[in-house]
């Protein structure tokens, strides 16, 4: 287990806002949580991927996300977090863990999905797929919203990882 | 240089014919959309005293999941004088599609195409469903998501409804702006240029 996977847990069960949330492989992720998430990727660039099961293009993007990833495992980290429902959440889990998304995949679980949107970043409708690119010091560069020109992704990560 | 001024002239033009014109406490000029069978047809036409737009897909479950609540909303408003436009911006959805959707789930409101997003574009639409509320004097009143949940059995606040209610009122919405999941607009290619980048925020 690697740091980062400690500190975030991957542990039986959960516990957020004081309810317990099942081990199917997800942790649940709220606005003050994702700032964390980015927090302990800085020193590394971070490609966070918004994602749902109903969302088509989400599901036909993500082996090309692990694929990218892979390519650029030294200095870049994937992060995945479903925005599905909570009855959907043993579905999205078994879908990363059948793509082979690196650990820890979360789930969005705000109380507000309007201000946890906002959070991420206020320019965003919510719309999905979603993709927010973060530098080595933890400060979102760019964002993809729709379907991905991977191309344009590939390049722009390669630009991150040379400067 | 001379090379340089035309594209930055047409990189400006298409940034202000693509960029969104409509904004919550601005008036909404009037716009055209197409009907099924091709008809163009003006908003200033289909308006009413209060007036909700709706954008809104085939095939995206989350616009699906809100299919009975946009019929309820439906039949509690248009008694009360609010006319309904629902338009389909997707480019993968021809109106033959949308004609087939709209008799399947027995819509009370008529969907309209959208020809190459222009009219999403103006409104800045980006995701379905998303609505805006249109008041009397054609103001914007609400942009954002029905309520809060896609699961009916968890909604704790009837965004659209607070809105219509209070612009009915004649008072200012609760939220005037609201977010919510859903699924990206289908939209034309109009520039080559990316419009998903931000660089810094």
């Amino acid at each position: 287990m690697t740091r980062r996977q400690s500190l975030f847990g991957l542990a039986a069960g959960f516990a957020l806002n004081g309810k317990i949330f099942a081990a199917t492989g997800l942790m649940p992720l709220d606005e003050a949580g994702f700032r964390k998430m980015v927090s302990s990727h800085h020193g590394r660039l971070l490609l966070v991927d918004f994602w749902a099961t109903w969302c088509a293009p989400c599901r036909e993007e993500m082996p090309k996300l692990i694929a990218l990833h892979s390519r650029y495992a030294k200095d870049l980290d994937l992060v995945t977090v479903s925005c599905d429902e909570p009855e959907a959440e043993a579905q999205a889990a078994s879908f990363v863990a059948s793509q082979g998304a690196p650990a820890p995949r979360y789930i969005r679980h705000a109380a507000d999905d309007d201000q946890f949107i906002n959070a991420i970043d206020p320019k965003w409708s919510g719309a999905l797929p979603a993709l927010f690119l973060f530098d080595r010091t933890g400060r979102q560069v760019k964002s993809f919203i729709g379907e991905t020109d991977m191309a344009q992704l590939e390049a722009t990560i390669k630009k991150l990882v040379t400067s | 240089m001379k090379l340089f001024a035309p594209v930055a002239a047409a990189t400006l033009l298409a940034s202000s014919l693509f960029a969104q014109e409509f904004h919550a406490g601005a008036p909404v000029p009037d716009f055209t959309i197409q009907k099924l069978d091709g008809t163009p047809v003006q908003f200033s036409a289909l308006k009413g005293n209060v007036t909700v737009v709706m954008f809104i897909a085939v095939q995206c479950p989350v616009s699906n999941s809100y299919n009975e609540r946009m019929n309820a909303l439906y039949q509690d408003y248009a008694p009360k004088g609010v006319k309904f436009v629902a338009i389909n911006a997707n480019r993968t959805e021809p109106a033959s599609a949308v004609a087939e959707h709209a008799r399947e789930h027995n819509f009370q409101f008529t969907v309209y195409k959208d020809p190459d997003n222009v009219v999403a574009d103006r409104f800045g639409a980006s995701v379905t469903p998303e609505t805006y509320v249109i008041d009397s004097k054609g103001i914007l009143r609400y942009h954002g998501s029905i309520d809060d949940s896609q699961n009916p059995s968890r909604v704790t606040t009837q965004r659209l409804r607070l809105a219509l209610d209070a612009v009915l009122a004649g008072n200012t919405p609760p939220q005037t702006e609201t977010k919510a999941f859903g699924c990206t607009i289908k939209k034309v290619q109009k520039t080559s240029a990316s419009s998903n980048f931000d660089f810094g925020k």
